[in-house]
């Protein structure tokens, strides 16, 4: 017998308009949100940041790639990771490549970013067997300038941080080692997305959303959202040639 | 772009992005809210015996879990008389099919379920280089109880009043015509498989299969957005048929 309740076909269907409802409101208010994302300020990056890529310097403005809006997923995978990137990350990454075609018809170039050197980029990208443009922030003011990472010193300021650091939960020391960096080091990287779009040669910056915001999950997690199961109590996360055998 | 977009500095960005923050923060509660009430509905035990043909022979749908306690199957709008899958249901398997990996590992199998024939299915599968299982329903019965079947009968007011450009364009694309096309209902279906017995979860469709197109997600934070309101409101090409830009 299952632990869940059973319910007839019309206890199910009574049931389901309720949520249905609710899902709707939900959508609404998402809607609204949406609107006023776009309503944020365009700021004009005014620093020049030069960038390594797998075909050699860019500028920020070069990494559109001739459309007007940029999009990029920052993967923690900073120059102290020695194990690769954050498997979360990692499984979001997956998703973006078979996205990115309908992306690039909308005007929108969408690459990832992290602050390892580029050459342990390009095997990564190889190891997962990634297609996205992937552009190393690393010897660049970039990743600091648009807190998509952190300095020793502001990590040290931010006391959420310190208590994870000091006293990590089990998981976190498990992902410490699946990226092969301390804490310290490794939590020093914002997982996050962020905007630019590009008029009459100006590079704006637009939009940052970063973790815990749930946009920035594993793309699994919205699929599992809608499972009968209860999620896991712990955000436990593998690369996709890794998980353990069951 | 749609409205012409304010110049600003750092701190006024800063300042209206933490008001949007609070927003936000609202939104992933209330999602989470939702998925704990998901979970709450009652399971309704699948009493018929439907029978799905896969590449491994004919199948029952408890077989389908392959291992897992929960399957998640979604229904692509591929009726008997396509040439090809639908492009926005294309879009979306785009989305789904590197999840399998992730979901196996997480207990769930994850499908594809149609209606037409399994040759055709898995030829097109073939085409668009998707890693996922995919099975063909036998008989009508599967899809029609779920509400992914319409009749001619039921259709009639759609079919007689004025056709969107899209669906017709659509309809072309998938080598069939538009009551052929429409007759699919596109929709995810959830099961959980216990003590030998399978019982339905959760049922969506519509507004409710957003989640799968992860590229909304994406545009919804760029700035011109999904920008559908002109004439060609349905961009969505099969990803092999965008023209070359």
């Amino acid at each position: 017998m299952t632990a869940h309740a059973v319910g007839t076909r019309e206890e199910w269907r009574a049931a389901r308009d309720e949520l249905a409802k609710l899902e709707a409101e939900y959508g609404e208010l998402r809607r609204k949100v949406t609107d006023k994302r776009r309503e944020l300020p365009w700021v004009p990056v005014e620093k020049e940041y030069r960038f390594d890529t797998e075909d050699g310097k860019k500028t920020l403005a070069e990494l559109f790639d001739g459309r007007s809006q940029l999009l990029a997923y920052n993967i923690m995978y900073g120059p102290d990771y020695e194990l690769g990137a954050c498997p979360g990350c990692s499984n979001l990454g997956d998703e973006l490549d078979p996205t990115r075609v309908h992306l690039n018809h909308r005007d929108v170039t969408l690459i990832c970013f992290s602050r390892a050197p580029i050459d342990r980029l390009i095997a990564y990208k190889e190891r997962m067997g990634w297609t996205f443009p992937y552009v190393s922030t690393y010897d660049s003011d970039f990743a600091f300038d648009f807190g998509l990472a952190l300095k020793p010193e502001q990590a040290g300021q931010i006391p959420e941080l310190v208590q994870m650091v000091e006293n990590p939960p089990s998981w976190l020391e498990d992902w410490s080692r699946q990226v092969g960096a301390d804490l310290k080091d490794g939590l020093r990287e914002n997982p996050s997305f962020i905007a630019f779009a590009r008029e009459d040669g100006t590079v704006y910056h637009t939009y940052t959303v970063s973790a815990p915001d749930q946009f920035v999950a594993p793309y699994n997690a919205f699929l599992l959202d809608r499972t009968p199961k209860p999620p896991p109590e712990e955000p436990r996360n593998w690369r996709k040639d890794e998980y353990p055998q069951s | 772009m749609t409205a012409e977009p304010r110049i600003g500095t750092e701190e006024e960005w800063r300042a209206a992005r933490d008001r949007l923050l609070e927003e936000e923060k609202e939104l992933t509660r209330r999602s989470d809210e939702l998925a704990a009430k998901r979970r709450e509905l009652p399971w309704v035990r699948v009493e018929e015996d439907y029978r799905f043909e896969t590449e491994d022979g004919e199948k029952a749908l408890a077989d389908l879990f392959a291992g897992s306690s929960q399957l998640m199957l979604y229904h692509f709008m591929f009726g008997p008389p396509y040439e090809a899958g639908c492009p926005v249901c294309s879009s979306i398997a785009d989305t789904l099919a590197p999840q399998v990996p992730h979901l196996r590992a997480r207990d769930t199998t994850l499908l594809l379920a149609s209606r037409g024939p399994l040759e055709k299915l898995l030829a097109y599968r073939r085409r668009m280089r998707w890693d996922i299982g995919w099975v063909s329903t036998i008989g009508s019965e599967f899809n029609r109880s779920l509400g992914f079947l319409h009749t001619e009968e039921e259709l009639r007011p759609f079919l007689e009043g004025e056709i969107p450009p899209t669906v017709e364009e659509n309809a072309r694309s998938c080598g069939t015509d538009v009551a052929g096309y429409v007759s699919e209902g596109p929709g995810m279906s959830v099961y959980a498989l216990s003590d030998g017995t399978v019982y339905r979860t959760y049922v969506t469709t519509a507004r409710g299969l957003e989640p799968a197109m992860a590229f909304y997600g994406l545009l919804d934070r760029v700035p011109a957005g999904r920008d559908e309101g002109g004439p060609a409101p349905l961009w969505i090409r099969r990803h092999d048929e965008y023209d070359a830009t």
